[in-house]
């Protein structure tokens, strides 16, 4: 692809309107009516690229020209859906090479990593390849460089889904949270390999609770930590999940507020008010403490939502205890 | 709040900036070529926001016709409706006339679901009556689009599918007044497969939760009318908690990732949606629009001493909106318009349902059809057993007064004449 780089400075590029071979074509000029809105001012070498590009389209032309053409003109904009359509039709058409094609829109993808249609055409191509074997190293890749990239993650899954994978993906997300831990996209990707492979069995719930606690251990700040904490439990009783409130208030008596923690901790008090434990009254003060903590102290960007909560929280538990009492 | 230094936005470079997408954009915006209806909408409802639509008063009718323009209808034969809808732009070559342009269709070109999206809005809000919507195609595009996950893609040649696609579905389904383009269960499966470990919505199964792409999937279920039928009160508080918990300063699209101002309309639209927006700090967050407005040339950009763009622009006046910022007005958040706007839809909806009611309705309502055909099957044992006093039986009165009102009393006194003169045969 040292090609496509020397052909982006200016000197040496040839308008599609001064080539030779095609002299044959009547370029289409848009057709956008007397008083067109949001119009674009493109540069010389857009409108003569899409000009041609209009004219190929309108004939349907299928030849080694007209995919040469598509390069310029999703050079041009990466983002036209029709031009990477049509260049999907000449690659099936005039039996491309596809490795070949692989190698282009991997250029293609490191410099518009952002960009929905290049990846669609990337993940249609290695379809058609029915070989993912690079697939792994070039997401990795563009996860180095943004380790949230929603595209990149979006591939790598299908890509695990659809060839099967599997094997080293949680090795790799361990290396991601060791270099970030507050990567929510591995969090969510540790998420997903486990409920495609091994699933959340009462083991692999009891390792990922403690992998978690570990983590939040060295970061108790960390609400990605904390949602996957929580999603492990989702059908579980967290209150209930051994050691996990004794893991809560050890945090707690060394002096960590994260609201977080205190919210986890709100959280299990409520679900011990709902199982109806024995000493509600202690319970239900605990968690309106913890509240006012939220509201007044530790997270008051929030402390209307705290307020509402203790509003809910008493209104809902206190009647019931003061019926119980009398 | 409302303290002496309080910060004034600059609401008449907001209008000219809007003016300025709508008229000539520079070069640099060529990757948004096949997205200038798009672009047209964020400007459109951005200056219906800001009340200011008489600033494009003189051009209003321009604009409608350049939307109309692009509208993809159907041939005589109605054979290719699958591909109708709104194109996004005329750059794959379509001539101007929708006419011509559908006796000479360009191979490969088709509408695209967000162009038709941001085309019925922006019609609606430059006070259009959808007139000139062929309603019936855009459903039958619509049908085409929808995938055996549930989900939706944007053209009926390749291409992606996800969230951001339901929610396009979702809204034109709603403006036209007419849901048979979407297969609801297959939808929702989706929207609630769509739901992750985190309690919020990501783009499909799988992937990570995000403030985008849960408004789409949350604004969707409202527009369908089912938040809370298909997700659980717990559930629901989770997703409150998941929403509030974005808001940094300025909202975030995903945990720790930084704030950006779209996000003060995507999650901050959400929150309303669940009926949650005041628990939010509007303090903190008007504060961040501050930061991110571009009191030289107008409109917001993503982060402070970034560049403006539309999409910000136009979502930073929503964040706004919801904060019931003076001069800002209220916006109905699911559809994606001010409140006013909405309104007027709703009026359209109305006067549509009148004619289909006052009219000839396209076709005869099934449930009618069935029962008179019932009556007439059953005849030889009706007239057997056929009362005296030969007053017709109350059931078939029923049909016959919902049926006339409907319009359609010439074909029920033809069945009913019927009915009656072969009874009084025997
Ligand atoms: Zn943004």
């Amino acid at each position: 692809m040292a090609d496509s780089d020397s052909s982006e400075h200016a000197g040496d590029y040839v308008l599609y309107c001064d080539r030779e071979n095609w002299k044959d074509l009547e370029p289409v000029p848009q057709d956008d009516g007397p008083h067109p809105i949001v119009q674009i001012a493109y540069s010389e070498r857009f409108r003569d690229c899409y000009d041609y590009f209009r004219a190929i389209l309108k004939k349907d032309e299928r030849s080694e020209r007209a995919f040469e053409l598509t390069a310029d003109a999703a050079a041009l904009n990466p983002a036209n859906y029709t031009v990477w359509h049509f260049r999907r039709i000449l690659l099936k058409d005039l039996g491309k090479n596809l490795q070949d094609e692989l190698d282009y829109i991997t250029e293609v993808i490191h410099d518009h990593p952002k960009n929905y249609q290049v990846w669609h055409h990337r993940r249609v191509v290695v379809d058609w390849l029915r070989n993912a074997s690079d697939e792994i190293d070039f997401t990795r890749l563009i996860l180095t460089h943004d380790a949230k990239n929603y595209h990149a993650w979006q591939h790598r899954q299908w890509v695990l889904r659809e060839f099967d994978l599997w094997d080293a993906e949680l090795d790799y997300i361990d290396d991601l949270l060791e270099e970030d831990i507050r990567n929510n996209s591995a969090w969510n990707q540790r998420y997903y390999v486990i409920s495609k492979t091994s699933k959340f069995t009462d083991e692999v719930i009891a390792r990922e609770v403690s992998y978690t606690k570990e983590k939040i251990n060295n970061v108790p700040n960390n609400e990605s930590a904390w949602n996957y904490l929580r999603g492990v439990l989702l059908d579980t009783e967290m209150y209930k999940y051994s050691g996990l409130m004794t893991f809560c208030e050890e945090l707690f008596s060394q002096s960590i507020r994260s609201p977080h923690l205190l919210a986890f901790m709100v959280d299990c008090y409520q679900e011990m008010l709902n199982a109806k434990c024995e000493d509600k009254e202690e319970v239900l003060a605990k968690a309106l403490k913890l509240l006012k903590g939220l509201e007044e102290e530790y997270d008051t960007i929030r402390c209307e939502y705290w307020k509402y909560l203790s509003v809910t929280l008493s209104s809902k538990y206190a009647g019931k205890l003061e019926q119980s009492s009398s | 709040m409302a303290g002496p230094n309080r910060h004034e936005f600059n609401w008449k470079k907001h209008v000219r900036f809007f003016k300025m997408c709508l008229q000539v954009v520079p070069g640099r915006y060529a990757s948004m070529d096949t997205t200038r209806m798009t672009v047209a909408f964020f400007a459109i409802s951005g200056l219906d926001m800001l009340d200011q639509m008489d600033a494009i008063e003189k051009d209003r009718q321009k604009m409608v016709d350049w939307i109309y323009s692009l509208q993809y209808l159907p041939n005589a034969a109605r054979s290719n409706e699958g591909q109708c809808g709104f194109r996004g732009s005329s750059t794959a070559g379509r001539p101007f006339d929708p006419k011509e342009s559908s006796r000479n269709p360009v191979p490969h070109d088709s509408g695209h679901i967000a162009g038709t999206y941001s085309a019925l809005l922006s019609l609606l809000i430059l006070g259009d009556n959808l007139s000139k919507i062929d309603r019936p195609a855009i459903v039958a595009g619509l049908r085409k689009l929808q995938l055996s996950d549930g989900s939706f893609s944007a053209t009926p040649e390749d291409g992606e599918n996800d969230m951001r696609f339901v929610y396009c579905a979702a809204c034109i389904s709603y403006v036209l007044d007419d849901w048979s383009g979407i297969d609801r269960p297959k939808v929702i499966r989706y929207i609630k497969n769509s739901l992750t470990y985190e309690g919020a919505f990501a783009q499909g199964p799988g992937l990570e939760a995000h403030g985008g792409t849960t408004f789409c999937a949350v604004a969707s279920l409202v527009l369908m009318g089912c938040l809370h039928e298909v997700i659980s009160p717990s559930q629901l508080d989770r997703l409150k908690r998941w929403c509030l918990l974005r808001q940094q300063s300025g909202f975030q699209g995903r945990p720790n990732k930084p704030v950006d101002t779209c996000y003060s309309f995507w999650v901050g639209g959400t929150l309303q949606l669940l009926g949650v927006f005041n628990y939010s700090n509007n303090l903190f967050n008007r504060g961040f629009l501050e930061e991110t407005e571009d009191s030289v040339v107008g409109g917001f950009a993503k982060w402070p001493d970034n560049s403006p763009d539309p999409l910000h622009a136009y979502f930073g006046v929503c964040g706004l909106s919801l904060m019931s910022e003076p001069g800002v007005l209220k916006m109905d958040a699911a559809l994606n318009v001010s409140e006013r706007s909405a309104a007027r839809l709703r009026g359209i909806h109305s006067l549509w349902r009148d004619s289909a009611d006052g009219g000839v309705p396209p076709l005869l309502p099934l449930e009618h059809t069935a029962f008179l055909k019932r009556c007439l099957m059953a005849l030889p044992s009706a007239a057997a057993t056929a009362d005296a006093s030969r007053s017709p039986p109350k059931h078939i009165l029923d049909s016959y007064l919902i049926l006339s009102s409907t319009g359609w009393l010439w074909l029920i006194s033809v069945c009913v004449a019927l009915i009656y003169s072969i009874t009084w045969m025997f």
